[in-house]
């Protein structure tokens, strides 16, 4: 189980040192020189500027400054934001908690309403349950996530029963981490739940299919000869079966979130990754906008591993080799 | 085709309704010039955020008129933006009115527009927008930019992931590892991320050509990796087929193997995959102009006929006919999810 | 080796009175199975043979009632050790899996659960007092020649051959009357199926089950069967003892090599088709080498006493009369 977890976190390596060069060429072959920019403006003194200079090495060869580049980001350190003048990974480290957040409530939510679902449906396969179901998810597919963030704002201007906008409301520096944590919560929820809705109908289709698979596969036929319980059968042999695939697409999920994530953020007025990348974008902040892939694309590959591990902690046929 | 469509109404009604509904939608969005009854630039300066208009059968007296009807309306409350009927007139609603002078394809200039009412009234089926654009010809009009873009941008990729995908497979080795790690990378990126990234790399302000071809290139360069993948997959599994051995103990080229008995081959497949991939490169563009990166004024996309919302609650809570534009793309991505999940079952060889 | 096999006390634990099977295909209802007659007498083990496709599997799982969604049993009797398992209800038919009618598949691997190791998916066999399961797991595993490590490790950790001897052990772990063993060396070698045949041998003359043995390998069925019945499209043509008497069926002839099948009037709709016809003429008439004008009807499979029985007019009347 180590090894397998070692050979995996090795694997990794090479995506980082991918991701890093793709970054680097799209920084390179950004046309105009940043710095000239930078320099215009009054706001950004000249030693700044030097100190970047330096520590890309903007003044030596192409290879030298893909290495500095390559070393800046092993330590994390992605430059300094041209909009706001600090450091991009303090502006990361800030946005980077309320997307992760984010993603880790919805996905919660949507495993707990679909997986239960889709367990039912798929064990009444044909039934008008499932056929209902199907049809929902269809529909939940097909929905883009902006659209559904559109079509919840528009219900919240109506009806004003929870805040949109921002993590907090309370701003009273003497309330209580609960009440704080609380508020959190409620700001939350709006977010996560357009999110929630998008991803929970895949989510539904893959575990139906499995369960359904799972259920006509021959060991639940000899269970069933065997004289096992229904409810054994299906709690403990179909379901976890079934759950098995679906850790691979915890890991896949992450990225699908993420993108969803993005559009739900700026539309509802989440502070987090993809509200940021937008900004960065809209205010040309290069080095900004290639920390915010590069965390991206990082978290990707972290949902991956844990997806792996938690496959390879289920299946004894990965786990004993 | 019969033969293909015969098998698709056998598989569900549905799916072969999708079919025709995509079609037809298709062939509405490329005549939308002809269809549409404003120009989609047209402003009615005086009718921002108009809501859709009251189509009228029967008038304030009670009596019936076969001709459906509108009335002009007016400004009623100029902050809540609340518009009031003037019931002293009728509009009926006439075929080939005139109009402000427009191009047609790019070919002809024609005053004719297809429907309308005559002036100062207005028929906004879809109500109109901050400028007091109808809404219905923008997304019309819309619906030509968004669905071009996501059939030319799957249409690249497809070749691209055609020919990494069927190199990488066919030649193997030192050729498919570096193929295959390119492609590894550029899925590392979650999408939307890579794809904020690459349009970062050009200046905001670009004419509405340029930022065409720039979403194009865009949505191809993501799309293609997971195309690729897939035919290479498929690529290494025909090539172990007898009629590829025995092809290539007669002596033909690599190249003609390839192109003429292994990627064929995979053509089921990625019809299917085509349909399957079409809806996330419609997402792919709304979401850019929606943010206000892709297709810019004046034309209109789905995307950036949402634009004005994000961000805005009060003009999604005045304005919500503004979201139709959602609906339009809701209304397609279903449609091809559905005929993508039957091409599944009714092109796989298996289920012949 | 003939010698040491005895038929047994006559004791009938299984018996099948004209059962029909249909598989249903949108409205229409397709015959799978027609006219069966089977009895199995305690200690015996009765070989089926037929050609893949003949029904052999749909009749073991309508033994245990666990026929796919879409096939129907539409009349007849299955009377296990005097309870009469048609028409009860799903309930009643669970409790009795295993315990009274246990059954062995065909590809072990695919028959274990991958999940889960060897010692639950005994320990889910054992329908008894959890108290003897300790006791019990011990002996049986040694019984089918395993050692009792193997409790602790996982499906996909064994050979195929020691993946049948763990579903032996799990058929056996409630001293079954019957246990049905469908095709259980086709995907084994040769040296592992000498193995399990002798084992199953061993079990049969220690513990006394009686034991249905589908192959399709007529000659393992000579060598071992105390009876052999033989399945052609659905039908059962013939039962008969190996090595009292020469079999009477033209279709067993050809099996055995004794005559030459008639080839004229074979079209390949009749290869192909699927069982039909069967109420208007005998189902072999077609590739019948001794077939007679009065042949061209219905033909009833008939007992000719306890034990063997024909389903031809020729020779049923014949020693009949």
């Amino acid at each position: 189980m180590k090894k397998l977890i070692l050979k995996r976190v090795l694997q990794i390596i090479p995506l980082l040192i991918g991701m890093s060069f793709v970054s680097f060429i799209i920084i390179q072959s950004s046309p105009g020189d940043y710095f000239a920019q930078m320099k215009m403006n009054p706001e950004i003194s000249p030693s700044t500027i030097e100190q970047m200079r330096t520590s890309f090495g903007l003044d030596k060869p192409i290879m030298i400054q893909y290495l500095m580049w390559l070393k800046n980001m092993c330590k994390l350190d992605f430059g300094i934001s041209f909009a706001y003048h600090i450091p991009v990974k303090t502006l990361i480290k800030f946005r980077i908690k309320n997307t992760l957040c984010l993603a880790v409530f919805s996905i919660f939510l949507s495993w707990l309403i679909a997986i239960p679902i889709a367990v039912i449906a798929g064990y009444k396969e044909g039934s008008w349950f499932d056929k209902f179901f199907s049809l929902l998810a269809y529909i939940s597919i097909s929905l883009p996530s902006f659209f559904v963030a559109l079509l919840f704002v528009y219900f919240i201007s109506k009806t004003a029963v929870l805040p949109l906008g921002g993590t907090r409301s309370i701003f009273d520096i003497n309330a209580g981490s609960f009440e704080i944590f609380k508020d959190y919560l409620k700001h939350l929820l709006v977010p996560g739940i357009v999110l929630c809705f998008v991803n929970i109908g895949g989510l539904f289709r893959l575990m139906k299919n499995n369960f359904v698979e799972i259920f006509n596969t021959p060991y639940i036929l000899a269970a069933w000869a065997r004289g096992v319980p229904a409810r054994s059968i299906i709690f403990k042999h179909t379901l976890r079966n079934a759950l098995n695939p679906m850790f691979t697409i915890l890991g896949m999920e992450i990225g699908s979130i993420l993108n969803g994530a993005a559009l739900t953020e700026i539309i509802c007025g989440w502070p987090g990754m993809g509200s940021l990348i937008l900004e960065a974008v809209l205010s040309h902040d290069l080095y900004l906008v290639m920390g915010s892939l590069i965390i991206s694309g990082f978290l990707l590959i972290v949902g991956n591993l844990i997806g792996d591990i938690l496959l390879a902690f289920f299946d004894p046929r990965i786990r004993i080799s | 085709m019969r033969n293909f469509l015969g098998r698709l109404k056998k598989y569900s009604k549905v799916s072969y309704f999708s079919f025709w509904f995509l079609i037809i939608f298709y062939l509405v969005s490329f005549f939308a010039d002809i269809l549409i009854p404003y120009h989609f630039d047209y402003q009615f300066r005086d009718k921002p955020y108009h809501p859709p208009s009251k189509i009228h059968f029967i008038d304030t007296e009670g009596r019936f008129h076969i001709k459906p009807f509108v009335y002009e309306t007016f400004v009623d409350d100029p902050i809540f933006r609340t518009y009031k009927e003037n019931y002293s007139v009728r509009y009926p609603i006439k075929f080939l009115v005139d109009g402000p002078e427009r191009n047609v394809f790019f070919i002809f200039k024609t005053k004719k527009y297809l429907f309308g009412v005559d002036a100062p009234a207005g028929i906004f089926l879809f109500g109109t927008d901050t400028y007091g654009r109808d809404i219905f010809s923008r997304l019309l009009y819309g619906s030509r930019i968004s669905l071009s873009i996501s059939i030319i941008g799957v249409l690249i990729s497809f070749v691209l992931g055609m020919i990494t995908g069927g190199f990488a497979g066919y030649f193997g080795g030192i050729t498919d590892q570096v193929l295959m790690r390119i492609v590894e990378i550029l899925m590392v990126f979650p999408s939307f991320y890579l794809m904020l990234s690459l349009r970062a790399m050009f200046p905001l302000n670009l004419s509405s050509i340029q930022v065409y071809f720039l979403i194009v290139m865009i949505l191809s360069l993501i799309g293609w990796a997971g195309l690729a993948r897939i035919i290479r997959g498929m690529v290494l599994s025909i090539k172990e087929e007898d009629y590829v051995l025995a092809a290539r103990s007669l002596g033909l080229s690599h190249w003609r193997i390839l192109v003429f008995h292994i990627l064929p081959n995979t053509f089921s497949y990625t019809i299917t995959a085509i349909t399957i991939s079409v809806p996330g490169y419609i997402i792919g563009e709304s979401a850019l102009s929606l943010l206000g990166l892709g297709i810019q004024e004046p034309y209109p996309s789905w995307g950036n006929i949402l634009s004005s919302t994000v961000g805005n609650i009060r003009v999604i809570s005045d304005a919500p006919w503004l979201l139709l534009a959602g609906a339009f793309i809701f209304i397609i991505l279903i449609n091809f999810n559905i005929l993508g999940d039957a091409l599944r079952n009714v092109l796989d060889p298996k289920n012949w | 080796m003939y010698l040491t096999r005895k038929t047994g006390e006559m004791e009938k634990i299984l018996e099948i009175k004209n059962l029909y099977v249909g598989r249903i295909d949108g409205t229409k209802i397709l015959p799978v199975l027609n006219n069966i007659e089977l009895s199995i007498y305690k200690g015996e083990l009765f070989c089926l043979v037929g050609e893949s496709g003949s029904g052999k599997t749909t009749l073991a799982l309508s033994i245990i009632r666990l026929l796919p969604k879409s096939f129907r049993i539409l009349s007849g009797e299955i009377i296990l050790c005097n309870k009469k398992i048609t028409g009860i209800s799903e309930e009643l038919i669970r409790g009795l899996r295993g315990k009274l009618v246990s059954m062995i598949f065909q590809d072990p691997g695919a028959y274990l659960d991958p999940l889960f190791n060897i010692d639950t998916h005994l320990r889910e066999s054992f329908h008894g007092n959890p108290v003897e399961f300790n006791q019990l797991k011990i002996k049986v595993i040694t019984e089918v020649g395993l050692s009792p490590e193997i409790l602790s490790v996982y499906p996909h950790q064994l050979s195929g051959g020691q993946q049948q001897r763990v579903l032996i052990a799990m058929a056996l772990i409630n001293n079954p009357s019957i246990i049905i063993a469908d095709e259980p060396t086709t995907a084994l070698d040769v040296l592992t199926t000498k193995q399990i045949i002798k084992l199953l041998d061993q079990i049969r003359i220690k513990h006394n089950p009686g034991m249905l043995f589908i192959t399709h390998d007529l000659n393992l069925a000579l060598s071992t069967g105390t009876r052999i019945g033989i399945m052609y499209r659905g039908c059962i043509v013939e039962i008969f003892k190996p090595n009292k008497e020469k079999p009477l069926h033209p279709y067993t002839k050809i099996l055995m090599g004794y005559s030459e099948e008639n080839h004229s009037d074979i079209s390949d709709t009749t290869l192909m088709d699927t069982k039909q016809e069967t109420d208007e003429k005998c189902i072999f008439f077609e590739r019948c080498p001794e077939k007679k004008p009065l042949c061209n009807r219905k033909v009833d499979f008939i007992w000719r006493d306890e034990t063997t029985g024909i389903r031809c007019i020729k020779y049923g009347q014949n020693s009949q009369m």
